[in-house]
């Protein structure tokens, strides 16, 4: 039921994209603290979507941000890597008995614990590959390991919000 | 041979996610070395237009300071006019009889032009961060050009579409810009170390002079994109270290770049002359 890629998420895309360009691309934190909110399109897809796809799917998405943000492949490489290591940290967080078909990304359905352990492992990887790859070198890594710490923290917590508000509770909680 | 398609299509996903990776590396290290015609960038026409229509929306936020920004600057520009109308009347070498006939400089007589445009998108906060201006071929704007605000330097042109430009800013990890101490003529590179947006760093300043806190760094005129003597900023901090054979300077730069509203792309029309005569001698060795 919930495992199709719909007009919803193209909307998603379109919405998550036009937030990050005209909104979070102002809000930073300390200058340390960036929300790349954009990822939350990739996170909140159907759980079972096919692998190559959801690469694709990366790819432009990370791609409409790169475009936008003038740094040419950073987003987009960050995204990818992301995409490819989406299925593997689901399996890795697989419940006692597995997934069931209309099960998504969803605080309410997943539980609180799963869903923290989701979002903030594949954030951290993604925020790691975006601000090592704007480097390139590891001159400064304390400074960037620090931009890496406190942005994964502010997105993770938008993306907590985004789910409370957002994303409705049908079934009752799992855990 | 069916072995291998069979071995193809069972690790699909990871084939696909390496060359994903490739495409983007390579789009990396291209956008990062090719300054001609990058497509997908700010300058791109759609791109351009939905930042124009953000900065559209914002700008009325801030018209009061980008107003007194224009009355400060028309000052500016009034005054210096005053000067130059007494100026003229003061120098009257050119007039003299053919006997004593001085040629001043010919750079007096073909002056830099300046475009004024719109910063539609800015950023201070990246590592490498870039400018997005309301103008482009159409009016004048080739890649290259020195972009300074009515107050200093501000960074140097990458790409241009038809209508709009894209700008390396100052703050950018690969930015360097030829300055020097007024006071002295001493020369130096200014280099921003990331960070705190509004102090660079000024290099190379041997330790046999005498930088002190409070001097004005201004742009040299050794490179052929900003006019000399444009303000950078000033001194805030000199410090000898024991293990380095020149200053550590840090220097408070004098544009303050999350307020950039307005700002002028400087055209130089002696510049390919100059380059060329520099090439032919063998000064300029590459591209800078």
């Amino acid at each position: 039921m919930n495992s199709k890629f719909g007009i919803g998420n193209i909307f998603q895309f379109v919405v998550f994209v036009a937030l990050q360009i005209l909104l979070m691309d102002n809000l930073v934190i300390f200058g340390v603290g960036f929300c790349f909110i954009y990822v939350g399109f990739l996170l909140f897809l159907p759980i079972q979507l096919n692998r190559v796809f959801l690469l694709f799917l990366g790819f432009a998405v990370g791609f409409a941000v790169d475009v936008f943000y003038d740094t040419m492949g950073i987003h987009a490489a960050a995204s990818v890597l992301l995409a490819f290591l989406r299925p593997l940290v689901l399996n890795l967080l697989t419940p006692r008995d597995g997934y069931d078909t209309g099960d998504s990304v969803n605080i309410h359905v997943m539980g609180v614990r799963w869903f923290m352990a989701y979002t903030f492992l594949l954030l951290l990887v993604h925020h790691t590959a975006v601000f090592f790859l704007e480097t390139v070198s590891f001159a400064e890594a304390g400074h960037t390991l620090l931009k890496v710490l406190v942005s994964t923290l502010f997105t993770g917590v938008v993306m907590v919000i985004l789910q409370l508000l957002f994303f409705p509770s049908k079934r009752a909680t799992r855990v | 041979m069916r072995n291998l398609f069979a071995f193809i299509y069972r690790f699909r996903a990871f084939l696909v996610f390496v060359l994903l990776e490739v495409l983007c590396v390579y789009l990396i290290v291209r956008y990062n070395t090719y300054q001609g015609a990058a497509f997908f960038n700010s300058a791109n026409k759609y791109v351009g237009q939905v930042l124009e229509f953000q900065s559209g929306v914002t700008d009325y936020f801030r018209l009061a300071s980008i107003n007194s920004t224009l009355a400060r600057e028309n000052a500016v520009l009034r005054e210096e006019v005053l000067q130059y109308k007494a100026m003229a009347q003061l120098d009257s070498t050119r007039q003299l009889d053919t006997t004593y006939y001085a040629p001043s400089d010919t750079a007096q007589v073909l002056p830099y032009i300046l475009h004024a445009g719109r910063v539609i998108n800015n950023s201070v906060r990246r590592t490498n961060n870039y400018l997005t201006l309301s103008i482009g071929t159409a009016d004048g704007v080739q890649p290259g050009m020195g972009v300074i605000a009515s107050n200093g330097v501000v960074g140097r042109v990458k790409t241009v579409s038809e209508h709009y430009a894209t700008v390396t800013s100052l703050l950018h990890s690969q930015m360097l810009l030829s300055a020097k101490i007024k006071r002295d003529n001493t020369f130096g590179t200014i280099k921003w170390p990331g960070g705190d947006y509004r102090t660079a760093q000024l290099e190379y300043i041997p330790l046999h002079v005498n930088p002190v806190k409070g001097d004005t760094i201004v742009t040299s005129g050794f490179n052929t994109v900003f006019p000399e003597g444009v303000m950078v900023g000033t001194i805030s901090s000199v410090k000898k270290e024991s293990d380095k054979s020149f200053y550590t300077i840090r220097v408070k730069l004098s544009v303050d770049f999350a307020q950039l509203s307005y700002v002028y792309v400087v055209e130089n029309p002696h510049q390919d002359e100059r380059i060329k005569l520099e090439q032919n001698a063998g000064i300029l060795t590459d591209e800078q």
